[in-house]
């Protein structure tokens, strides 16, 4: 029987780091070096 | 003692070795892929350098040199060191963070487009994807069949060529029980054909001068891959890369109905394993396990860009302003570049070659039909709305 994973997926880190990310532009904290 | 999976976050691709014989990369820290993700930074800014480099040498001594595409560069790049000195140990588990920089990209892409955008040109792609996936999964089964590759093998190459590559083809793996030598071979076959895709979409997309538009739609449903796919689009231009991840992240929300159509068709014809065929008690849940979910951090960045070029100053003030969508657009670019160049680090020549000629031949067949339709319904939608 297999063992149900517990690892979080590349979907759930790439959102939370995108939302953060976002959010601390959004509050003016981060000063993106431009393209 | 071993950490619990749980406790680290793990930024490496879901996906197993392109290649069959490849070791995947070992779980790591977060200390451990910093070298990986140092080199995928490295390697794409020595592309964006040398685009940079070309350009200002060009004007200087008035030279007329072909501009072409950091994209290119980091790929090349990266082809170049995994082939010749190979990628050291320390490397690998960060440079497989490849895939979760490109998910972090696409999600905050959604700062580049308002809602209308993504319902018009998502509906047109969506239009187009049903109609070049009835063509890709019936021409595929035929030439598997007409080549005599077994049925697993022709099923994940129908299914890598007509939704989105190597997700797709790891999705079906589970639902029909195919064995990993048929996975590998499919995703070596498809992956090698993205390959290819990136030196030929541009030169065809230039030579019929496709719009910005036309030519990103038409990467995003052609190539399979959702890395290549992006990167074929910024081959052309930014703009077109930004409508090929559109394209291709339509193809990739539809994973889960082709997954479950093809586990439903295996487990009636009694070819399904117990443990493949009770996945589908729940057929919601099954859809919702193989959804994309990173479409959904997408569409709530483009959600939060649309509120914010509302007149309505209550409604504006909850989105993003200009200059904050122009920084997200920035980070988006900047999480493609660390992909781009893990495409190419990955990339190993001798691998792709290695998978058989008859695999290959029928991926191949398949993907100039299927590229060939694609364009077709390109240019006609592109006669009807103006793309």
């Amino acid at each position: 029987m297999s063992t149900p994973s517990t690892r979080i997926s590349t979907d759930t880190w790439a959102i939370v780091l995108s939302l953060a990310l976002a959010l601390i532009v959004r509050i003016g904290l981060l000063k993106v070096v431009p393209w | 003692m071993a950490t619990p999976a749980t406790s680290l976050p793990d930024l490496r691709t879901e996906y197993p070795p392109h290649a069959p014989g490849r070791v995947p990369a070992e779980r790591s820290t977060l200390l451990g892929l910093l070298p990986g993700i140092a080199l995928l930074a490295v390697v794409g800014y020595a592309g964006k350098f040398v685009e940079h480099f070309i350009n200002t040498y060009g004007k200087a001594h008035h030279y007329v040199l072909p501009n072409i595409e950091y994209v290119l560069w980091a790929i090349l790049f990266g082809i170049l060191i995994a082939n010749t000195v190979g990628l050291p140990r320390i490397f690998r588990a960060g440079v497989a963070t490849y895939e979760f920089w490109l998910k972090a990209g696409i999600i905050l892409l959604g700062a580049r487009f308002i809602l209308g955008d993504i319902l018009k040109l998502g509906g047109i792609s969506l239009t187009l994807v049903f109609i070049a996936f009835a063509f890709s999964l019936t021409f595929m089964t035929w030439l598997g069949r007409t080549f005599k590759l077994g049925p697993q093998l022709t099923t994940l190459l129908a299914v890598g060529s007509s939704v989105c590559g190597v997700s797709a083809i790891i999705a079906t793996q589970g639902a029909i029980d195919a064995d990993e030598e048929d996975s590998s071979t499919a995703i070596a076959a498809i992956l090698a054909l993205g390959a290819i895709s990136l030196f030929t979409f541009p030169l065809i997309g230039h030579a019929l001068h496709m719009s910005d538009r036309a030519y990103g739609l038409w990467a995003g449903l052609a190539v399979d891959n959702t890395a290549e796919a992006t990167a074929a689009g910024a081959l052309y231009s930014d703009a077109a890369g930004k409508f090929a991840v559109l394209a291709k992240t339509c193809r990739n929300a539809l994973i889960g109905f082709v997954v479950l159509g093809y586990a439903i068709q295996w487990a009636r014809k009694g070819l399904a394993s117990r443990a493949a065929t009770k996945q589908l008690d729940n057929k919601a849940a099954f859809l919702w396990k193989k959804f994309p979910k990173f479409v959904l951090g997408f569409l709530f960045i483009s959600l939060l860009a649309t509120l914010g070029s509302s007149t309505n100053p209550t409604i504006a003030a909850l989105g993003f302003t200009k200059p904050q969508l122009v920084a997200l657009g920035n980070l988006s670019r900047w999480a493609f570049l660390l992909t781009f160049a893990g495409v190419g680090l990955r990339t190993n020549l001798k691998d792709l070659f290695k998978q058989g000629a008859r695999p290959f031949v029928v991926g191949a067949l398949g993907e100039i039909a299927i590229a060939a339709v694609t364009l077709l319904l390109v240019l006609g939608a592109s006669h009807f709305y103006h793309l």
